[in-house]
């Protein structure tokens, strides 16, 4: 009875909602209406943002509230069916370290996201290999003297566990290999702008991170000698990079298919995906 | 210091002593003090020196952008004062009536000591279990998704406890020769409380709103779990199921995930708005304070 | 509802209006007296409701973490959670002793350097400064506690984190005194401002009374306005603390966050708030990882329950003596 009456009352209230709203975006003309709650990866959370933004402005009477709190969240959210889009970094409908799939979620690619490994600006080694990569993030390799560097202390920044970034991190750029979890010099970040932080403010740190979030600050080193940029990863001899896919319950319908259609429309890829700094999926072959 | 204690009688030898203790007294706490005033000053100059100087209107009033620099925060001010007003409508009638339960109809039994307990208990809940109780109450139960209500109540629930305690040492510290009269002129139980203790524990009750509204103003964890980190995108939308994000939640979003090029500015710019507006909302709610201060002198 | 409305209503001026909407309807004369004492015990309920209502969030909210969080126990053993220092949830290891202990330590380090500092602040606010230097002071304190935590956060990574590792040559900086001494900041206009609300309440005459038998400022305040404040302070203390052990975003930011015991103030460690919104968005919902995250929730609350209650039992000790 109770649920009946708030939902009435909800109805009622984005009647009116949608009566005020619609005086500013009159010219628009769409019959397509709803509502699509997005959550998950928070990666992917400004090109979700942007996308609703121009979508919503083709379509007045739709009403996209996105939210992100992590990777997981995404699919998860989808399956309890309290979002219609799990934005995720990785493949949900198929198994990853230390995730299971999701069955019967459909995975739409929407982006490229590389990912760099980055030093602190003072760091004088520019280039590791898979090898040793592997040694300094397990915390076998302690020392920046080991990889060709000076004698100082490798300051570790990991992401927390379950984070996408550290999930295509360990799978592409560690071959699968774990990460260490303890250790006086080893610290883990809550998201990609307090690992940007820290990664500039710590002296001997290495981290890494999406390569849209690399700054002058940083620096962003090659990884078995090939550079991480947009054209290496395109001509496919940079590896450290994993699609950002939207996951929903089964073949979308209404208005989450045409969000969707719209994120991977040739307007949207090749424009505002490609500002903000992801790749177009449509440029991997 | 055990020794002054004891020093009630023997001026004369005592004397001394105390003087100098009295003075060094002084003299730390002035210092502390000071130091701690400079320690503000550094810390606000510190936030606002960047921010305050890049503010003009168009960033104020503007809509986020997500690619081009320039983007406003016009949608997220406007959600955060709506969220608060919306919460404190909530949350203050409530803390008061059982900060008032607590401080003069409770009898001093176990139960009650039990109920502040709860209280109590309730202001050290993490925001972060609160953004849970939200979700399991609003997104799972409710089923409305993220939205400008779910994000207001939950935070209504966050602020309960300190408003409640607030009330309930509020009107205990007014004197009882104040409340003795009140009833000894044969006014009711109720009319005593309305025409005499609130008025009186008015001032520690409006410090108390002060601070949740300043706490509440801030607030990010509660608000992104259950209001969303999405604003709908266009201002004055008074619709109580659109997404909710408020001002510092835009400030944790751009500070950690956004990828404008003009992030940092914006995360300074934000924070500056936000000490700005939290500076406001103590002056506004003071100012009739000081007035009626002046009136009862 | 109606309950509500009746007595709201009958606070403004057309109290009369409704006591003869009620005569009226009713049809028997309703005396001023029995309305008032209707009001009365109408608003009495109302409060009694409003104080149990909270009390029912707490609950509820217990109940929420509590159900899902004992579910922890299917899998792993009680001694093992409390006790065990390994939290590896990759090769199901639940031990939470280090973020038990993380949490103790972190909070009684920062009680420790704030509760001093708020209640010298507090009395340098209210007995010592001139009365414009007060109205100008009181509300910057207050803009503190607006201050965003996840700004807070941000100042602690970018300039107390470089400045304590210059201080004192450590490699990283992050660690429990780093937090304490965010969180200092944080609680500090809470404590000091409610201190300082509480001994303004203080009534002058005892004050006087002290003067008058030739008592120092020092004296009056150790030995009259402070235990004459003693249940503000108190208050402000509880909520100081409930709110150091809830803090969780400026926290996460200058812990660490490396699951090891806390037993070095420079240490890279994490204290349960901070595992908890570390990894609570990142686990799926029916492991038992998720489980032991709530269990975590839970026992906070448990914690800071139990603080509440000694420090009370405390007080309430010190009353009588």
């Amino acid at each position: 009875m109770k649920r009946k009456w708030l939902k009435g009352m909800a109805l009622t209230l984005m009647a009116l909602a949608v009566a005020f709203g619609t005086v500013s975006s009159a010219g628009a003309a769409s019959k397509l209406s709803g509502r699509i709650v997005i959550n998950g990866s928070s990666a992917l959370l400004p090109l979700t943002l942007q996308a609703a933004n121009e979508f919503k402005k083709l379509n007045p009477k739709v009403r996209i509230s996105a939210s992100a709190a992590g990777s997981i969240t995404g699919p998860q959210s989808v399956r309890k069916g309290i979002a219609d889009i799990g934005a995720v970094d990785w493949d949900a409908s198929k198994d990853v370290p230390g995730f299971k799939k999701f069955d019967g979620q459909v995975a739409h690619k929407v982006a490229v996201i590389p990912f760099a490994a980055v030093v602190n600006s003072g760091v004088g080694v520019s280039g590791l290999t898979t090898s040793q990569l592997q040694g300094i993030f397990s915390g076998k390799i302690t020392n920046w003297k080991d990889v060709g560097g000076s004698d100082a202390d490798i300051i570790v920044v990991n992401r927390a566990f379950g984070s996408g970034t550290r999930v295509n991190f360990q799978m592409k750029a560690l071959a699968g290999k774990d990460f260490m979890t303890k250790g006086s010099n080893y610290k883990e970040v809550k998201s990609s702008g307090d690992m940007k932080t820290a990664i500039e403010t710590t002296p001997n740190a290495i981290g890494y991170i999406d390569l849209v979030y690399v700054t002058s600050k940083m620096k962003a080193v090659k990884i078995n000698n090939v550079a991480p940029t947009e054209a290496n990863v395109i001509n496919g001899s940079y590896k450290v990079w994993g699609y950002g896919y939207y996951m929903t319950k089964e073949q979308p319908t209404g208005a989450t298919k045409a969000f969707i259609d719209y994120v991977q429309s040739k307007k949207f890829q090749t424009g505002s995906l490609k500002k903000l700094k992801f790749i177009p999926i449509s440029a991997m072959k | 210091m055990s020794k002054v204690t004891t020093a009630a009688n023997q001026f004369a030898a005592r004397r001394g002593f105390n003087q100098i203790a009295n003075r060094l007294f002084t003299g730390i706490v002035w210092l502390i003090g000071i130091c701690t005033i400079v320690f503000i000053c550094g810390l606000l100059f510190l936030i606002l020196k960047k921010g305050l100087p890049e503010l003009d209107w168009s960033f104020l009033y503007g809509l986020p952008s997500e690619m081009e620099e320039g983007g406003g925060i016009g949608p997220l001010i406007f959600n955060s004062f709506y969220v608060l007003v919306i919460s404190l409508v909530i949350s203050i009638p409530l803390g008061m009536a059982a900060g008032i339960y607590l401080a003069e109809f409770a009898p001093a039994t176990k139960f009650i000591a039990f109920i502040r307990i709860c209280v109590e208990g309730l202001a050290s809940v993490p925001s972060i279990i609160f953004g849970l109780f939200g979700i399991a109450l609003f997104v799972e139960a409710l089923d409305i998704g993220l939205t400008i209500i779910g994000g207001a109540v939950s935070l209504a629930f966050l602020n309960l406890p300190v408003l409640t305690r607030v009330t309930e040492e509020s009107i205990k510290a007014v004197p009882k020769e104040l409340k003795h009269a009140s009833f000894a002129l044969g006014s009711t139980h109720l009319q005593t409380i309305r025409r005499v203790l609130i008025p009186v524990a008015l001032n520690g009750i409006i410090t108390g709103i002060c601070l949740t509204a300043g706490r509440a103003f801030g607030e990010s964890a509660v608000i992104i779990l259950t209001a969303g980190v999405s604003s709908s995108g266009e201002m004055w939308d008074f619709s109580l199921y659109s997404p909710g994000a408020t001002l510092a939640v835009h400030l944790w979003y751009v500070q950690s995930e956004a990828i404008v090029p003009d992030a940092q500015l914006i995360a300074e710019k934000s924070a500056a708005v936000l000490v700005f507006v939290v500076l406001l909302i103590n002056i506004v709610f003071r100012v009739p304070l000081w007035l009626n201060e002046r009136k009862t002198r | 509802m109606s309950m509500i409305d009746i007595p709201t209503s009958g606070k403004a001026s057309a109290s009369s209006e409704l006591g003869r909407s009620l005569e009226a309807s009713s049809g028997r004369i309703f005396s001023r007296k029995s309305r008032l004492s209707f009001y009365n015990r109408t608003f009495r309920i109302i409060c009694i409701a409003s104080a149990v209502f909270v009390c029912m969030i707490l609950f509820s909210i217990l109940f929420l973490m509590g159900r899902t969080g004992i579910l922890t126990f299917d899998t792993v053993s009680v001694k093992d959670f409390f006790l065990s220092t390994e939290w590896v949830p990759e090769n199901d290891q639940y031990g939470a002793f280090i973020f038990i202990f993380g949490t103790f330590a972190l909070t009684l380090l920062t009680m420790a350097i704030s509760v001093p500092l708020s209640v010298i602040i507090a009395i340098f606010l209210s007995e010592m400064t001139p009365g414009w230097l007060k109205t100008a002071l009181r509300p910057v304190l207050d803009l503190l506690v607006g201050i965003p935590s996840v700004v807070y956060g941000f100042l602690g990574l970018t300039v107390l984190i470089p400045m304590l590792r210059t201080v004192t040559g450590t490699n990283m900086g992050d660690g429990i005194l780093a937090a304490a001494i965010v969180l200092t900041i944080m609680v500090l206009p809470t404590i000091s401002r409610i201190t300082d609300d509480s001994i303004v309440a203080v009534p002058k005459k005892y004050r006087d009374a002290s003067y008058a038998l030739g008592a120092t400022r020092f004296q009056t305040i150790l030995k009259v306005v402070l235990p004459a404040a003693r249940s503000g302070i108190m208050y402000a203390v509880i909520l100081g603390m409930a709110h150091a052990i809830g803090e969780t975003m400026a926290v996460v930011m200058v812990i660490g966050n490396t699951p090891q015991l806390a037993d070095a103030l420079f240490k890279p460690t994490s204290v349960l708030t901070s595992n908890i919104v570390m990894q609570i968005a990142n686990v799926p919902f029916d492991s038992t990882w998720n489980d032991a995250l709530y269990l975590m929730g839970f026992i906070l609350l448990v914690i800071s329950l139990l603080m509440i209650v000694i420090v009370r039992l405390i007080q309430g000790r010190g009353v009588k003596a």
